[in-house]
């Protein structure tokens, strides 16, 4: 009765339900600007999707598979090949085989025992939205649906939607069409790792959570409670993960979200660049919302200062409990973190927003305020 | 110079337990002389003897060269002896002023007459205390001021301060101290009893150290200084174990995240402040007097509810969680250890054992458990042995306890609901530096054991030397966070009041 008095108080007055509240960045989430920090190593707009090989690091841009050559200050990006769609997820075999997401399309094999094959449905359902995959073996491979409703590019119209059809699928390679599907009614799952024994972690990015995933079970929280929506996640050589968060969560995107009128016709008149939502990368148009006094002072960034993007990077533990983070604040540059891949003793995180590459020194202190 | 006031030989006994035997102690008059020890160490019996409370089991007092047998404090008043005691002694329903003159009415009181004396008294001391507000309604700093008030007020000889600073802020110490140095500038002689050993030794004339209810040394301050006292007080070194650690070890990981705060607001003391505990850590909470920490801790225990509808959200394990008693949070594994142990933590006319049960009570068994009392002995042994509580037996009255025994039976019957969170607030406030290392040591072990541990403190170099992460509280918020790695007095500091 009490909680059903609360609600409808909180709805009238438009106080935010406790759900709706974004959790303080503290403990090991304590902002830093060690992502600002670390040695960039490539500048490529729209760069994403790193994996590491036997031949090397590989990453994509826009329809482009690239190499990374070097990992050094100096490294450069050699084209290897282009795609009929833009690569929305990239995995490999360890074989010589890798999986390539083609948005709106489904994923590519290329290479390895599988070449060429393409897997644009799994069961019923269309995977037009391709945001993760991963290889369990040579002819298992699971893929992440971010949605039914769209590309993996139209995300920010996935969250103010609200929608909830995301799912993870586990396909056979050698007979594709019988796909097994791990979980169905996901918000937007954006990242995979394998978690032993057959489970997967996904990262759920509008439930701010990941999950773990063990044959046909429900879905269990290993993390949740984020304050950013959390995307790639990549083994650390130590045996924990590396999460990327590729945009914040603030109360603004929160209060609008549970308007649902006015966050239709938002959609519905305004170019998705200057949405009240959250985004890879902002700053750019003065078009923006939030402007002038609310961030900056004497014409500085307060890094503080409400932001639509954000860089975050999380080291953690074999638990999936975050130990430490890697921040560009408000008024950092390396915003919108989709892809991480730890090779060579350092971690390459690319972020997609700012188009750039950085590297960091993985057993870096934030407490101690040690460089990247 | 011959002695204002002298023991000889003089013994107390508590069923047959000595407080402290053959003491002589001899005050020269017009001095300020400092009395310390650990708690237990008898000098809180010691000084209530010379002001009347208890009387000598054997031995003489002299007063002015004259044998004296004080029968009761009004006797000692009398005579020109007051003092200040550790626990204040005024009514509560009374007020300020009706407190400072209590005991002098007439057959007919204008009370209004009363008021403006009592504020011309007061300002004159620099103690900004409403002489017609009720004693119920003050803090314990301002409550302190009027027992200081009264004393001064009775013109005594002798003035007695029973630990008198530990609960004054910094200014009202500031105030407290000036106060001091006029009255033994008027000729007053003043007994100090103090944990802080930094007063004593800038403040008095003369030190006594006591051990175990033996007097171990008097000497001039001057031919003291800090590491000789603790080594005096406790029988050996402690400057390794007293604040050592502070800046010489690293922090505990993070553990699970417990306990978040999301926009918790309360009234005008809380407001809108955000934070996450973890487990297996300690989380120090810092802030000047006013900022919100103990309201913000009470909160989370179910002291005090938070505001209804705009209050935020306290989540417990993922699960939002609003207490109207403490009675639910420490069922589900949160327990405050308070500030105010007198107040608050404990019943004084019971035992140990009374007090050590009624902790084991309140986790919640079944209302149709038949209650044992020796249960309750078998547990207050344990908890005695484990913190070092120093009493006769788990029968003793808390009454009867030293200030710093007192808090460990606190924290045991805390321990004993085997919390997931423990906010310990101001856990050395009015404990003597043994005891200090020994309550620190527990804690630090309930956070090796994987409990989260929130230490609420305004004394810094308790919060360096026992936290893994610092928070910042101002104005109702927390406004900073650092790791002990970082954390420095300054930086601390600097976030509190900037």
């Amino acid at each position: 009765m009490i909680d059903a008095l609360r609600r409808g108080y909180n709805a009238f007055r438009g106080v935010a339900p406790p759900e709706r509240i974004v959790p303080a960045m503290d403990g090991p989430l304590r902002p830093n600007t060690l992502l600002d920090e670390a040695p960039v190593v490539l500048d490529l707009a729209g760069v994403d999707n790193l994996v590491a090989t036997a031949d090397g690091v590989l990453l994509t841009s826009g329809r482009d598979l690239l190499a990374l050559d070097g990992t050094g200050d100096a490294a450069t990006a050699r084209p290897l090949r282009s795609f009929e769609h833009p690569v929305s997820c990239l995995a490999a075999d360890g074989a010589g085989g890798l999986a390539v997401g083609q948005d709106g399309r489904g994923v590519l094999i290329v290479g390895g025992a599988h070449d060429g094959l393409v897997v644009e449905q799994a069961g019923t359902m269309r995977l037009a939205c391709p945001t993760a995959a991963l290889f369990l073996d040579r002819n298992t491979l699971v893929v992440a649906n971010g949605s039914t409703a769209g590309p993996a590019a139209d995300w920010k119209r996935d969250l103010m939607a609200q929608r909830r059809t995301g799912s993870v699928w586990r396909i056979d390679l050698r007979r594709p069409g019988a796909a097994t599907m791990l979980a169905g009614g996901l918000a937007f799952p954006a990242g995979l790792a394998a978690a032993g024994d057959d489970a997967v972690l996904v990262s759920e990015a509008w439930r701010h959570r990941v999950v773990r995933l063990a044959g046909q079970a429900a879905p269990v929280d290993v993390l949740a409670d984020l304050p950013a929506y959390p995307g790639a996640i990549a083994p650390a050589a130590d045996g924990g993960y590396w999460l990327a968060l590729f945009a914040p969560r603030n109360q603004l995107i929160e209060f609008v979200l549970g308007e649902r009128r006015y966050c239709e016709r938002m959609m519905e008149r305004i170019h998705p660049d200057h949405w009240i939502a959250p985004a890879l990368s902002s700053g750019a148009s003065f078009l923006e919302p939030i402007q002038g006094g609310a961030r900056k002072k004497l014409n500085t960034l307060k890094p503080w200062s409400p932001s639509w993007s954000y860089g975050l990077v999380v080291r953690c533990d074999a638990r999936c409990k975050p130990t430490a983070s890697f921040h560009s604040r408000a008024d950092g540059h390396v915003h919108g973190v989709t892809a991480l891949c730890e090779r060579d003793g350092r971690l390459l995180a690319a972020a997609r927003g700012s188009g750039r590459v950085v590297s960091l020194d993985p057993q870096a202190d934030p407490d101690l305020g040690g460089s990247a | 110079m011959s002695a204002l006031l002298e023991l000889r030989n003089a013994t107390k006994e508590f069923r047959g337990i000595a407080a402290f035997k053959d003491i002589d102690f001899a005050l020269r008059p017009g001095e300020l002389h400092a009395i310390l020890g650990e708690n237990g160490a008898g000098k809180s019996t010691l000084t209530k003897v010379l002001a009347g409370v208890y009387q000598l089991t054997a031995g003489t007092m002299l007063f002015d060269g004259e044998p004296l047998t004080l029968k009761s404090p009004l006797e000692a008043r009398h005579r020109g002896i007051a003092m200040v005691f550790q626990e204040t002694n005024l009514v509560p329903s009374m007020t300020v002023a009706q407190n400072i003159y209590l005991g002098e009415e007439k057959m007919f009181n204008r009370l209004r007459g009363l008021y403006i004396q009592a504020q011309r008294f007061l300002l004159s001391l620099n103690f900004y205390v409403d002489p017609m507000a009720l004693v119920s309604s003050l803090g314990a700093a301002k409550k302190q001021m009027v027992e200081i008030a009264r004393a001064v007020h009775h013109k005594a000889r002798l003035i007695i301060f029973d630990e008198p600073t530990a609960s004054l802020t910094p200014e009202e110490k500031f105030h407290f101290f000036n106060l001091v140095r006029r009255l033994k500038e008027d000729g007053v002689t003043i007994i100090f009893i103090s944990h802080a050993l930094e007063e004593a030794l800038a403040l008095s004339d003369r030190i006594t150290v006591l051990r175990d209810g033996a007097l171990v040394v008097t000497d001039d301050t001057a031919n003291f200084d800090r590491e000789r006292i603790v080594q005096a007080m406790v029988g050996r070194s402690l400057s390794t174990e007293l604040y050592g650690q502070a800046g010489k070890r690293r922090a505990r990981p993070y553990g699970e995240k417990i306990l978040s705060i999301q926009n918790l607001s309360m009234g005008s003391i809380v407001r809108n402040t955000s934070f996450s505990i973890y487990s297996g850590q300690i989380t120090g909470l810092f802030g000047l007097v006013g900022a919100g920490r103990t309201e913000t801790m009470k909160i989370v225990g179910g002291v005090v509810k938070r505001d209804f509808f705009h209050g935020g959200a306290v989540i417990l394990d993922g699960r939002p969680v609003r207490y109207r008693t403490p009675r639910p949070a420490v069922k589900d594994g949160i327990v405050y250890v308070t500030e105010d142990r007198k107040i608050e933590g404990f019943f004084e006319t019971m035992s140990i054992a009374g007090n050590i049960q009624i902790g084991d009570v309140a986790t919640g068994s079944n209302p149709l458990t038949v209650v044992s009392y020796a249960r309750a002995r078998r547990l207050a042994a344990e908890w005695k042995e484990r913190l070092g509580v120093k009493a006769i037996d788990s029968d003793a009255k808390m009454i009867e306890l030293s200030g710093g025994n007192q808090q460990k039976v606190v924290i045991a019957k805390a321990s004993i609901q085997k919390p997931k969170l423990i906010i310990f607030d101001e856990p050395t406030r009015g404990v003597d530096v043994g005891a200090i290392v020994e309550i620190h040591k527990f804690i630090e072990e309930l956070a090796d054991d994987g409990i989260a541990v929130v230490v609420i403190s305004s004394y810094l170099p308790e919060i360096l030397a026992l936290s893994d992460r610092i928070l910042v509280s101002r104005q109702g918020r927390v406004v900073e966070e650092m790791t002990i790695d970082t954390a420095t007095e300054a930086k601390i500091m600097f976030a509190a009041v900037h």
